[in-house]
This record gives C-alpha cells, sequence and structure tokens, in this order.
C-alpha cells in the first residue's frame, strides 16, 4: 500500500527581491514496510522536503504541491491542528545532531517518558502507571541496544556520546510505534562503529516492525545495500528515482553515474591512485541557480536544449530527468 | 628507501580533572612509532577520542609531545619536548577551513603573511608564488583577490590546501579534510592531492573516516585505539585481512 505520495512539490523561499525555488516539482511516494533513500549534496533540498512532510517549516517559506497524501488523505488539505494530529502519531523524525536536539535540563528517563503516549498506558490502572512508563522507557532503551539503562536514564545529554545520545532520540522517535520514521543524516555526528551500530539498529526496525524509513543522505555508499528504493536530487531538481541497485548499476541520468563513478570502488576496475571520475565546478549557491536543467553548467553531455528544464520520464523502471539520458529507449 | 618522516616512540599525556580535588594523567599519545616514505601516503584510522588529532597537532608542531622524536629526512625536528621551530615542512589541513581563514583578509594577503614570516622573498616573489600555487590547486590568480565568504565549500578546502603548500612541505597532514565535503566535489580534491602526489612527490598523513577513500588514496594503515597502535602495515593487507578485532570493528561496515 502507498503510505506517502506526493506529486509537484515546491518549495519556495520569498527574498526581498525575488522568489527562490529551492525544491521544484518533486514527486516522492514510499511504500509501507520499505526503506527509501533521499540522497542529493548539500542545496539539494533534501531537509526541506523531509520539514515539509511533517509541517516544519516556518512561514518564510511557502509549500506547495498537487498533492500530498498520508494513507490515502491529503495533508495539505487538513486544518493544521489535525494535521499536527496525525503527523505526530504516525511519523517521526530523527535529526543530524542528536544532542541538539534533546533538552539539556531534564533526564534521558523523563524526556522518554515524556514521548510515551498516554493511550498506550490507559490499560494500566492509575497507581502502578508511574512504573509501567519507566518499564516501557527501559524496554525501550534495551530495544536500541542500550544496555547500561541505569546509567542512561539519571544522565543529562550533555554526559552522553553523540553516539549515545542518537539511539536515545531512536528510542523517542519508535515509542508512539510510528508508521514511518524520516531520518536526516542520522549517522553524520557519528564515528564509524557507532554509524554501523545506527544503520543496523534502523534497519531491524524496518524488518521486524516493518516501520517504513525515509532515510535522508549525501553519501550514496552508506545507503546502497539497505534501502530498497531511492531518489536523487540536485539542487532542488528531481534527478532520478527507482530501486536502488538498479539505479546503481544502470543509471539513466548523468549526475546518478556520475555519484556512481565517483566512488573509488574496487570492483568498478579503477587502480589504486588512480583519478576518480568528478564533475567540473562546484554546486551553486541557491541565489544563483541556472535556469533550466541546474546540472547543465557541470555536466558533460549538456547541449542547448538543457535551458529548458527536462520532463520527468520513465523507462528501464527508472522514473528520470534528462534531456539526453545514457540509454535510450524502454 | 629512506623514509622522509619517521617518528619514534611519541608520548603524550593530558592532566585531566576526575572528581572534585583529584587529577589524573591522560595517556593521548602512547609509544607512537612509524615512518612515512617519499610520495607515499600513511592513512591513520580510529574512534574518537583515540588521539588522531593530536597527533596531527603534535606533528604539525601546534602541540609539543612529551617524549619522542620526529625525524624529517636526516635532520631532528622535535626531540623530547624540544621543537625546532623553524620547520615549516610539515603542515596542517583541518575539516573545517573556513573557520581557519581570516574573514577580512583577501586570499592574496592570507597567502601573503604566510610567505612573508616564513621566507625571505621579496614582494615581487611572493606575488609569482602565490599565483602559481592558486594554480595548482585549480584555482585562478584573480582569486587572489577574493575574500573567503565568496567560496563554497570546495573551494575553501582548495584555499586551505593552498596555503599549505605555499611553503613547499614535505609532509601534509589531513585531518578529516575531505569529511565535511559533498561527494562530487570530494572527489575532485582527491584527483587534486593525487595529482600534487605524483608530481611533487609529496607525502601524506590521512585521517579519515571515509574508509573506501583510505583504500583508494593510501599505501599503509595506522590503526589507533587508546592512544596506542594496534596495527599497522599496508593497506591493502590490513583492508583484506585485519587482525585486531579493533580494525576488524572499524572496517566491516
Ligand atoms: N587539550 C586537551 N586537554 C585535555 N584532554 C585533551 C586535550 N586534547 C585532547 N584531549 C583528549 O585526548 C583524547 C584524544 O583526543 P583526539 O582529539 O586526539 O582524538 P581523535 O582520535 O582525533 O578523535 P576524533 O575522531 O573525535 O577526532 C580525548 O580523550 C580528548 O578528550
Ligand atoms: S538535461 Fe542536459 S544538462 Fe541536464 S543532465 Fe541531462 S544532459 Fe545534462
Ligand atoms: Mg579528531
Amino acid at each position: 500500500m502507498q503510505l506517502l505520495d506526493i506529486r509537484n512539490l515546491t518549495i519556495e523561499l520569498k527574498t526581498a527581491d525575488s522568489v527562490i525555488r529551492a525544491v521544484d516539482r518533486i514527486n516522492l511516494s514510499l511504500k509501507e514496510g520499505e526503506v527509501h533513500a533521499l540522497v542529493g549534496e548539500s542545496g539539494s533540498g533534501k531537509s526541506l522536503i523531509a520539514k515539509a512532510i511533517v509541517g516544519a517549516l516556518n512561514n518564510r517559506w511557502t509549500v506547495t504541491a498537487d498533492r500530498m497524501h498520508w494513507q490515502g488523505v491529503d495533508l495539505m488539505r487538513l486544518s493544521p491542528e489535525k494535521r499536527r494530529k496525525i503527523v505526530s502519531k504516525d511519523i517521526a523524525m530523527i535529526y543530524q545532531e542528536p544532542s541538539l536536539c534533546l533538552d539539556p535540563t531534564a533526564n534521558i528517563e523523563d524526556q522518554i517518558a515524556e514521548s510515551i503516549p498516554d493511550e498506550f498506558l490507559k490499560d494500566v490502572s492509575i497507581f502502578s502507571r508511574r512504573s509501567a512508563r519507566k518499564h516501557r522507557v527501559i524496554a525501550l532503551l534495551h530495544k536500541v541496544g542500550i544496555r547500561d539503562h541505569e546509567k542512561v536514564m539519571s544522565s543529562y545529554p550533555h554526559e552522553l556520546s553523540e553516539g549515545i545520545c542518537q539511539k536515545v532520540m531512536i528510542a523517542m522517535a519508535i515509542a508512539r510505534n510510528p508508521k514511518l520514521l524520516i531520518a536526516d543524516e542520522p549517522t553524520t555526528a557519528l564515528e564509524t562503529t557507532t554509524r554501523a551500530q545506527v544503520f543496523r539498529l534502523l534497519k531491524s526496525l524496518n524488518q521486524l516492525k516493518n516501520m517504513s524509513v525515509l532515510m535522508i543522505s549525501h553519501e550514496l555508499e552508506e545507503i546502497a545495500d539497505w534501502s530498497h528504493t531511492m531518489h536523487v536530487l540536485y539542487c532542488g531538481q528531481m534527478v532520478e528515482a527507482g530501486p536502488t541497485a538498479s539505479l546503481f548499476n544502470l543509471p539513466l541520468h548523468p549526475y546518478t553515474q556520475a555519484l556512481v563513478k565517483s566512488m573509488p570502488d574496487f570492483e568498478q576496475g579503477i587502480t589504486h591512485k588512480e583519478a576518480l571520475y568528478a564533475l567540473k565546478g562546484t554546486i551553486p549557491p541557491l541565489a544563483h541557480l541556472p535556469i533550466g536543467c541546474r546540472l547543465g553548467p557541470r555536466c558533460p553531455q549538456a547541449q542547448k536544449a538543457c535551458v529548458v528544464t527536462p520532463i520527468v520520464e520513465r523507462s528501464h523502471g527508472h522514473a528520470y530527468a534528462c534531456h539526453f539520458p545514457l540509454i535510450k529507449g524502454k | 628507501m629512506q623514509p622522509v618522516l619517521k617518528v619514534q616512540a611519541l608520548n603524550k599525556t593530558f592532566r585531566i580533572r576526575s572528581g572534585i580535588f583529584k587529577r589524573r594523567l591522560l595517556h593521548v599519545l602512547n609509544d607512537i612509532s612509524f615512518c612515512v616514505a617519499e610520495g607515499e601516503t600513511l592513512a591513520i584510522i580510529g574512534e574518537t577520542g583515540s588521539g588522531k588529532s593530536t597527533l596531527a597537532r603534535v606533528l604539525a608542531g601546534a602541540e609539543i609531545a612529551d617524549s619522542g622524536q620526529i625525524l624529517l629526512g636526516s635532520a631532528t625536528i622535535e626531540d623530547d619536548g624540544i621543537r625546532e621551530l623553524s620547520c615549516r615542512h610539515i603542515r596542517l589541513i583541518f575539516q573545517d577551513s573556513n573557520r581557519s581563514l581570516n574573514p577580512g583578509l583577501t586570499i592574496g594577503d592570507i597567502l601573503d603573511d604566510c610567505l612573508r614570516f616564513n621566507t625571505l622573498l621579496s614582494a615581487k616573489q611572493r606575488l609569482v608564488k602565490i599565483k602559481e600555487t592558486l594554480i595548482k590547486v585549480g584555482l585562478l590568480a584573480d582569486h587572489q583577490e577574493y575574500y573567503p565568504h565568496m567560496f563554497s565549500g570546495g573551494q575553501l578546502q582548495r584555499i586551505a590546501l593552498a596555503r599549505a603548500i605555499i611553503l613547499d612541505p614535505k609532509v601534509l597532514v589531513l585531518d578529516e579534510a575531505l569529511s565535511s565535503l559533498d561527494p562530487s566535489v570530494r572527489a575532485q580534491i582527491v584527483n587534486l592531492l593525487l595529482k600534487l602526489q605524483k608530481e611533487s612527490g609529496l607525502s601524506f598523513i590521512l585521517i579519515t573516516h571515509h574508509l573506501s577513500t583510505v583504500r583508494h588514496m593510501s599505501d599503509q594503515v595506522m590503526v589507533m585505539h587508546k592512544g596506542k597502535i594496534v596495527e599497522y602495515g599496508d593497506t591493502e593487507a590490513i583492508f583484506n585481512n585485519p587482525n585486531s578485532i579493533i580494525t576488524q570493528r572499524l572496517l566491516n561496515y
């Protein structure tokens, strides 16, 4: 079943003298139980999309969409209160810097306890709620792989490492059994070993609880082995979307190809210390986006037609937006 | 082959507070020895707090070790906590290059300062050198008129690189210098580093958690844990057959 289905999501920022289109008509859909990766380099609008889904953008931003369906309900057409209710029940989000997202003045036990919804405890008599809640907190900590729960529960965020903080964030996120977890670069602040733990944890939550994950990342390598489908963005435009393995093996868009080829993966026959495949130039700042296909100035395939924004087409099971895809035909 | 850089039995401790009155010595570098040959790259990996950055700072002279020697070629540049100050052959680049560049100075001024303090070149020679260096790192000679805020992340990393190589060092220490870059830009910087190494025999000490970069760029790997070396050897050998549990944990990801 389609959990999330977004058509032509556009996010604009009004500045004194112009309107900047930070996200330009993006389509995104996500099935139940799926791990979907949203990949893009800085400035590609990944976090904006995530915030638009949960309705967390402030009013400097204008969000429009033909539809934004959550289990068949159009979030865009709901009143803010109703929307917040649905979102907070079904969707949870974790962020890049966990220690900044936790409340520095409360201990971990209180913070996790607070995220457990009251209705989960309604079968428990009033008198034993306190201890029931505490048991749930402990169970949640165990679930995210924290065994030393006594010590962590009585700690304050600054006394814990980023890795533990991120696990606490995940514990809080899964406290209400969300259907979808949006993870916005959850491992950038973590070191390799902890990173692997967090990925393994998210993977097992996906498999055991059938929780969908929208995994946001700028690093293709991180999501390669465990996302089912992925969506590549560049400067707020849709680049290519489809099953992860197929995008890796048969990229149709020059940008997807560049990302795949720039990984010094030894299977691809690059010898040690040989120059990597790299696009020229750098990512343009939001205020100076090229017209038409935004990859234009950096694209090795670019031609005159590219000053017109390419429309999304489908072939080989991918959706892509490029006038001159690498492989033609069905 | 004669190594360019040789490090022998480096030790470094910090005095840290533990409890209200007690102070405790924290052994951050414990008997570190290694060497790097000309034109080769040594990668250092390890968990947070394993002492990688401290080692980087000691090598670049930003911090002094308690004991041990650092030798460059045949000259001793640090001996049991005494640093020969005029050494500019080991240079350090770190992650937030934009924070380390003075926002009030143009790129030309930043590079010129570096030359004025460290060399005896005339104003005219310095200008030539600045232009040459900017071109070497893939920027334009005109960029010397620009201020740091006018550059993107990838370009700033090129400027940091320009500032590091303008003194013609023998060894460049890169402490997570590639980590914050976007993949398409990182590939460019990796290529630039490889090109510099090939052309001028520069040696690198590469500190990063980005394993595929380690494998692609380095000849040797050193694994650190709590201030000690737990494994040290040829990159391919270690990637194919890591011996210590710590290395295995870092690599199987
Ligand atoms: N000036 C200092 N005073 C006291 N302790 C310090 C100081 N600098 C570093 N340390 C300690 O030394 C240890 C090693 O730190 P270092 O920064 O070298 O680790 P690292 O391996 O670079 O870690 P990371 O991967 O997080 O960069 C840490 O426990 C740190 O807290
Ligand atoms: S539309 Fe043109 S510029 Fe854009 S990716 Fe395709 S070929 Fe390149
Ligand atoms: Mg460090």
